[in-house]
C-alpha cells in the first residue's frame, strides 16, 4: 500500500504552519505501515495529477498568490478531470480561494480563480481572525466513523470528535453557489464570510477551508477521512487501524473547552 | 495644551507611585492614563534629551540590541533612559518617559533608547524624530495583529523621516531594501557564519525581490532569509556593509568576531552577532569610541529571559524566550549543538501579546531535536496552549511517553525538577512572551542564593 501526496507550491503557500498538515498525513500513514511519498511541486515544475492520490494547497500572502494562479491555470484541465474522478484535495485559505471563480479585490480588480468550483470571494475591510469551532453534519459524521474498522463501544478514538477546530485569518469573504455544500457549520468564529455561518466547501473529495491551526493534527478524524478516501479511490482497503490519539483529542477538546462559550 | 501636559505628567507619576506602594509592578496603566490625557506627551518628553533619541525596531533582537547599546553608552559615561520589552507600544513608552522625568519636567538622562513594536513605529514617528534608527530584521511574527508581513514592512518604510540616520541589516533583504535610494544609511552584516549554507529549507519571508517581485538568488544562507543575495532581474543586491563581521565563531563563553580587531559578546546564538553589530553600528554613529564599544559588548550582562542562567537545588537551567519560528529555530540549533541530552519545559500562551495564533509552532525545525532517539529525555508542556506544543513534539517524532502536559506553571516546574537532572543533561525552560515573567518569578524563588552556594 502506498499513497502519493502532492504538496503544491510549498515555497509560496507556506503561511501559518500549514505544512503541519503534510506532516500529519505522512505521520499517520507511517504509524499504520502505509508507505507515503510527498512530492513538492512549485512554479513550472512537472505535475501529473493522474499520479496523485492526495493534493494539498496551503495559504499564502496576496502577492505570492497572484504569482501562482498563472502557473496553476495551465494545469487546471488536468486538475479538474482528476477532481471529477475523485482525487482527494485539501485546500486552505488562499489555496481554497483559488479553486473558485474569482477574487474581487478592494480596488475593484477581479482576479480570476481556476473556476473549478462554483463560489467566489470578495475582499473585506476587516480581517476575520480568531479561533474557530465548526460542527459537522450527521452525514459527514457517519462518513468519518465508517473510516475505522468497527470497534468496541468503549474505545475512545478520533471518532468521538464531532467538530472541526482551527484558527482563521483572512480578509476574503467567500460565498458558495447554491449547489455546493459547506464543510461544516460555524459555532464560533466567522467561517467563509461571517454572515451565513458556513465554513469551507465539500465537493466530491475536494475539501476547501479557512482553517489553519494547522488543521489536520488537531482534527485527526478529518486527516483519517482524507487518507481513507485516497485509499478507497485506489481500490485499496480503506478501513484504517485506530491510533493512540490522546494528545490529538486533548488538543481538539482544549479548544472546545476554552472557546465554545465565547462568541466571535 | 500646557495644562494638559502637566496634568498628564503629574497624574501619571502619582498613579505610578500609588501603584508601586500597593505592590503592583510592571503595569502600563500610568502610561495609558497620561497618554489619554495628553497624546502629545511623548513628543514633549522625548524631545528634551540633549543627545536625542535612538529607535530600534524589527521582529527579533530589539530587546537585546537595546540593552547592548545601553551597555556601550554607559561604558562611554553616558546616562541613558531606555524601555524594556513589553513596554514598546505607545502607552508603555509613555510610562518609561514618565519614570525618567521629574515632577518639574526635567529628564534625568542624556540619551533616549527606545525599542518599538513594528506596528507602533508609524504612530511613534509622528511624535519623535530620532537621531538614529535601527532596523534589525523582519520575520513572521504575530501576523494576526498586523495582517501579513509585507504590509508591516511597507508601513514602517513609509513612516521613516528623511533626517534620521538608518542602521540597517544588510543581510536581510526585507530590511536592506528600505535603504535603497536613501541618504544616511549605514549597513551592517556578516560575510559568513559557521552555520551558513548554500541551500536552506527554512520558511523564508524575503525570498522575492521587494522592488520587482523576482525570486532572489542566494549564494549563501546565514539563517532564515538572511544571507548573501541578489536579484537577477533588477540588480537589487545585498548592499556593501559599513560594518562587516569576519571570522565569526561561537563557544560556550559567547561569540567572537573580527572587524578592525577582535570583539566578543558573551551571548550564545548567532542571531546575537547581529544584535551586537546593530548596537555597534549605532554606537559609532553616536560618536562612541571603539574601545568603549568593545568594553560595552564584553561586559554585557544578559537581559531577563535571554539565555539567562539559574541554579536550582541539584542542577542548573537556562531560561530563554521563544516568541516566533525564527527565534525558536535559533534555540533549536543551539540545543542540537550541545553534546548533551535535554530536559525541556516549554510554555506556550496565546494571549494578545503572544499572538493569538500558535500555528507558528509548526514552522519550526523541532524534528532536529525530536528524531534522534536519546536527545530529549523528557519534556513538560505548559501554558494555555500546552496541548498544541505537545502535539507538535509528537509529530516531530518524539515518543508520546516522554511528553507531560501540565497547565499549572508551579506544577510544571516541579515536574521538571522531578526529572532529577544530574549535570549530564542540559535543562532549558523556553516560554513565549506572556509566561516569561511568571515562570521567571517561580525560578527566582527556587534559585539557590549565591551565599548558600559558596
Amino acid at each position: 500500500m502506498k499513497l502519493t501526496i502532492y504538496h503544491l507550491y510549498p515555497d509560496l503557500l507556506d503561511l501559518y504552519g500549514d505544512r503541519g498538515n503534510i506532516i500529519a498525513l505522512a505521520a499517520r500513514c507511517k504509524w499504520r505501515g502505509i508507505d507515503v511519498e510527498v512530492r513538492q511541486v512549485s512554479l513550472g515544475e512537472e505535475l501529473d495529477f493522474s499520479q496523485a492520490d492526495l493534493v494539498f494547497l496551503g495559504g499564502g500572502s496576496d502577492r505570492e498568490q497572484t504569482l501562482l494562479i498563472a502557473d496553476l491555470d495551465l494545469r487546471a484541465k488536468g486538475l479538474n478531470q482528476a477532481i471529477e474522478e475523485g482525487l482527494v484535495v485539501l485546500a486552505i485559505c488562499g489555496g481554497f480561494q483559488i479553486l473558485g471563480g474569482y477574487f474581487l479585490k478592494a480596488d475593484g480588480q477581479k482576479i480570476p480563480g481556476l473556476g473549478l468550483l462554483d463560489f467566489y470571494t470578495v475582499a473585506g475591510k476587516k480581517r476575520l481572525i480568531g479561533n474557530v469551532i465548526a460542527e459537522l453534519d450527521s452525514e459527514f459524521k457517519e462518513e468519518m466513523e465508517a473510516v475505522y474498522a468497527p470497534r468496541e463501544q468503549t474505545a475512545t478514538g478520533p471518532e468521538v470528535l464531532k467538530t472541526l477546530v482551527g484558527f482563521e485569518n483572512h480578509s476574503g469573504r467567500t460565498y458558495l453557489g447554491s449547489g455546493l455544500r459547506p464543510l461544516a457549520k460555524i459555532i464560533r468564529g466567522y467561517g467563509n464570510n461571517g454572515e451565513d455561518f458556513l465554513e469551507g466547501v465539500r465537493y466530491k473529495n475536494v475539501f476547501g477551508t479557512y482553517l489553519h491551526g494547522p488543521l489536520l493534527p488537531k482534527n485527526p478524524h478529518l486527516a483519517d477521512l482524507l487518507l481513507s478516501l485516497a485509499l478507497k479511490r485506489k481500490g485499496e482497503n480503506f478501513r484504517l487501524a485506530p491510533l493512540e490519539d490522546n494528545i490529538e483529542i486533548a488538543a481538539h477538546q482544549a479548544i472546545l473547552a476554552r472557546f465554545s462559550k465565547e462568541k466571535g | 495644551m500646557i495644562l494638559r501636559f502637566w496634568l498628564a505628567l503629574w497624574l501619571g507619576k502619582i498613579v505610578n507611585i500609588v501603584l508601586k506602594a500597593l505592590g503592583k509592578k510592571g503595569t502600563s496603566f500610568p502610561g495609558y492614563l497620561a497618554y489619554r490625557i495628553c497624546p502629545s506627551i511623548i513628543s514633549l518628553l522625548a524631545s528634551s534629551f540633549p543627545e536625542g533619541a535612538v529607535l530600534i525596531t524589527g521582529t527579533n533582537g530589539k530587546t537585546t540590541t537595546n540593552n547592548l547599546l545601553a551597555s556601550i553608552c554607559r561604558a562611554q559615561g553616558k546616562k541613558v533612559a531606555f524601555n524594556k520589552e513589553g513596554s514598546n507600544m505607545l502607552q508603555g513608552i509613555t510610562g518609561v518617559l514618565l519614570q525618567n522625568t521629574s515632577f518639574l519636567g526635567k529628564n534625568r538622562a542624556d540619551l533616549l533608547l527606545l525599542e518599538v513594536d513594528e506596528g507602533t513605529v508609524p504612530a511613534l514617528l509622528k511624535q519623535i524624530t530620532p537621531r538614529v534608527m535601527i532596523l534589525t530584521n523582519f520575520f513572521r511574527d504575530q501576523l494576526d495583529r498586523y495582517g501579513e508581513l509585507d504590509t508591516t514592512v511597507k508601513l514602517v518604510k513609509e513612516s521613516l523621516p528623511s533626517d534620521t540616520e538608518l542602521i540597517l541589516n544588510a543581510d536581510d533583504p526585507l530590511v536592506a531594501q528600505i535603504g535603497s535610494g536613501r541618504p544616511k544609511v549605514y549597513y551592517y552584516g556578516s560575510k559568513s557564519l559557521p552555520i551558513s549554507q548554500k541551500e536552506s529549507r527554512e520558511a523564508r519571508e524575503g525570498r522575492y525581490c521587494a522592488h520587482c517581485g523576482q525570486e532572489l538568488r542566494y549564494t549563501l544562507f546565514h539563517y532564515g532569509q538572511l544571507g548573501i543575495y541578489e536579484c537577477t532581474e533588477c540588480g537589487f543586491k545585498r548592499p556593501a556593509p559599513y560594518l562587516e563581521a569576519q571570522e565569526v565563531f561561537q563557544d560556550e563563553s559567547g561569540i567572537t568576531f573580527w572587524l578592525d580587531r577582535e570583539y566578543k559578546v558573551p551571548l550564545q546564538g548567532y542571531y546575537n552577532l547581529y544584535n551586537a553589530l546593530a548596537a555597534f553600528c549605532a554606537a559609532e554613529r553616536l560618536g562612541i569610541s571603539r574601545e568603549n564599544i568593545h568594553l560595552g559588548l564584553i561586559n554585557y550582562v544578559s537581559a531577563a529571559g535571554r539565555m539567562e542562567q539559574f541554579t536550582l537545588p541539584g542542577f542548573q537551567l537556562t531560561l530563554n524566550l521563544i516568541k516566533n519560528p525564527t527565534g525558536f529555530n535559533q534555540v533549536i540549533t543551539t540545543l542540537a549543538g550541545l553534546n548533551k541530552p535535554l530536559y525541556l519545559l516549554l510554555v506556550i500562551n496565546d494571549l494578545a501579546a503572544d499572538g493569538r495564533d500558535v500555528s507558528w509552532l509548526w514552522d519550526t525545525e523541532l524534528e532536529i531535536l525530536c528524531q534522534p532517539e536519546d536527545k530529549i529525555k523528557g519534556v513538560v508542556c505548559s501554558g494555555l496552549r500546552a496541548e498544541d506544543m505537545a502535539l507538535r513534539l509528537k509529530y516531530a517524532g518524539l515518543k508520546p511517553e516522554k511528553i507531560i502536559i501540565e497547565k499549572s506553571l508551579p506544577k510544571a516546574v516541579e515536574l521538571l525538577e522531578n526529572f532529577k537532572p544530574d549535570g549530564n543533561e542540559a535543562v532549558y525552560v523556553l516560554p513565549n512572551y506572556t509566561p516569561l515573567f511568571p515562570i521567571r518569578d517561580i525560578l527566582l524563588a527556587k534559585r539557590v542564593k549565591e551565599a548558600a552556594r559558596a
